[in-house]
């Protein structure tokens, strides 16, 4: 689905990798080995200095770039909610697209497992369980094939963030969409992901399969990182 | 009655200099320095301003007030492009917008008779509106820049959402319209209830029935409100899309947006 050839931009340097449909990739590493800058290159909030990024074969710089980011949708690690209600959240994509239908909303909220009377609320009277919910509500409404996640539970006590993962879990099995996560945290790695790519310093040191690398790291720079 | 200050009067006017500068020692804020100078700036610049207005007034209007008009504008677009300076054209966009709304404004009074064409009137009028202009466009650019950090997570959602950047800053642009806007709006509810302004105040010192200061005041008043709200969302607008480059993405930082062509 994805490949990235020889790409370089700020601190990664001549990353290559492929990902498949519907696979669930990790990324993670220590701060700064330029884990979140990776992610915007999926969707091109950043765009490679080197090297090139293929989606389904075509170069994405080829391909319109709101099409780009509508099939390959973003959940932030704040939610980031525009002020107004939930329901102004999640049409804000589809209406852009003229594709929002009143009926989705409520088949949204479900899908997040927010009630149906939450769709009149003001964003500010949610806590930041439900926030982090509509966002990915409102990312949802896009209906992308690809889902990134930066980090979407760092800012979350551990209840919440829990929550939170089986939502998403049972969204992406549903909905068989590829997910492509931030983390800091090699449990929830081990939970969500099926595959891992660990950076360092904008290098990509190990890519596998994550219970493999976690149990057995190739590399010291890995096995110093799950110890720490 | 002529109002008259004498030059003995005046220096009596350091008492009020002396507040700010005892109150600045006092509580250590560090600013008698700035006070003293903007004190001595500002009064050697009301000097000098008063000699070339006595000179500019004896010259034909149609040289006065074109060299003169041309003055404020130069220094009013040096002075706002100091609150954008790493916004590519700022300059020129300021010193397009002042010129035009200042062309637009003496267009209106001459055509409909508020003020004639007499170095005396357009000059202290145009430059209240080329003042209030600049301070106009400084705000919106300085606010437009804070509300671009403080919303880049929001910026970066709309974006990644599909939106185009026009669509994605339409809150910020609304904030910063808000932002300039509002202090004219209230200055002109609470207008003579609260005080008199300034134009009022010195055309009934210079001896003006009131009736008649009013009528000025509310021309000028007026101009200002309108090209006010112009400037900023003329700036407002021309500027945002120096936050984006060509592929819609936000640049965040200074050095990114400087180097835009």
């Amino acid at each position: 689905m994805f490949r990235f050839e020889d790409v370089t931009y700020g601190p990664l340097k001549n990353i290559s990798f492929s990902i498949s449909k519907k696979e669930k990739v990790m990324l993670f590493g220590p701060s700064g080995a330029g884990k979140s800058t990776l992610l915007y290159l999926f969707n091109r909030l950043h765009s490679p200095d080197n090297g090139t990024i293929l989606l389904g074969g075509r170069d994405i710089v080829e391909q319109e770039v709101t099409d780009l980011r509508k099939r390959v949708g973003l959940v932030l690690q704040e939610p980031n909610l525009f002020p107004g209600t939930v329901l102004d959240n999640i049409k804000y994509g589809p209406a852009l697209f003229g594709e929002w239908q009143d009926e989705h909303a409520e088949q949204l909220l479900r899908y997040v497992q927010l009630p149906s009377s939450y769709l009149d609320r003001d964003v500010e009277q949610l806590s930041g369980g439900e926030k982090q919910r509509v966002s990915l509500a409102r990312t949802l409404a896009n209906s992308p094939e690809v889902l990134l996640l930066d980090e979407p539970t760092s800012a979350l006590d551990y209840r919440t963030a829990e929550e939170i993962e089986e939502c998403l879990e049972s969204l992406i099995n549903e909905h068989g969409l590829t997910m492509i996560m931030v983390t800091h945290n090699l449990n929830q790695a081990r939970r969500l992901g099926q595959r891992g790519l660990f950076l360092v310093n904008g290098e990509l040191v190990e890519d596998g399969n994550i219970p493999e690398m976690l149990d057995k790291p190739d590399t010291k720079e890995l096995a110093r990182f799950i110890e720490e | 009655m002529e109002p008259e200050i004498s030059n003995q009067s005046l220096l009596f006017l350091i008492v009020f200099v002396f507040i700010p500068l005892s109150l600045s020692y006092f509580y250590q804020l560090g600013l008698s320095k700035n006070i003293l100078w903007s004190t001595i700036r500002g009064t050697i610049q009301l000097f000098a301003i008063g000699y070339l207005l006595t000179y500019l007034f004896d010259l034909r209007a149609a040289i006065g007030i074109p060299l003169m008009i041309t003055i404020m504008i130069t220094v009013a677009t040096f002075h706002a492009r100091l609150k954008g300076k790493e916004l590519p054209h700022v300059f020129w966009y300021i010193l397009f917008g002042l010129i035009v709304i200042e062309v637009g404004v003496l267009s209106m009074w001459l055509l409909f008779d508020m003020v004639e064409f007499t170095p005396s009137e357009v000059i202290p009028m145009s430059g209240m509106v080329i003042g209030n202009s600049m301070v106009a466009m400084g705000l919106a650019l300085e606010r437009m820049k804070n509300e671009f950090k403080e919303n880049n997570g929001r910026l970066l959602a709309a974006l990644s959402l599909g939106a185009k950047p026009k669509t994605a800053s339409k809150l910020i642009v609304q904030k910063t319209l808000n932002a300039a806007l509002i202090p004219n709006v209230d200055q002109l509810k609470t207008i003579g209830l609260v005080q008199l302004p300034g134009m009022m105040t010195g055309l009934i010192l210079g001896g003006v029935e009131p009736a008649m200061a009013i009528k000025y005041q509310l021309v000028i008043s007026l101009s200002i409100f309108s090209s006010v709200s112009l400037s900023a969302m003329f700036i407002t607008l021309a500027m945002y899309r120096y936050f984006f480059n060509e592929q819609d993405q936000l640049l965040e930082t200074e050095e990114a947006i400087r180097n835009q062509s």
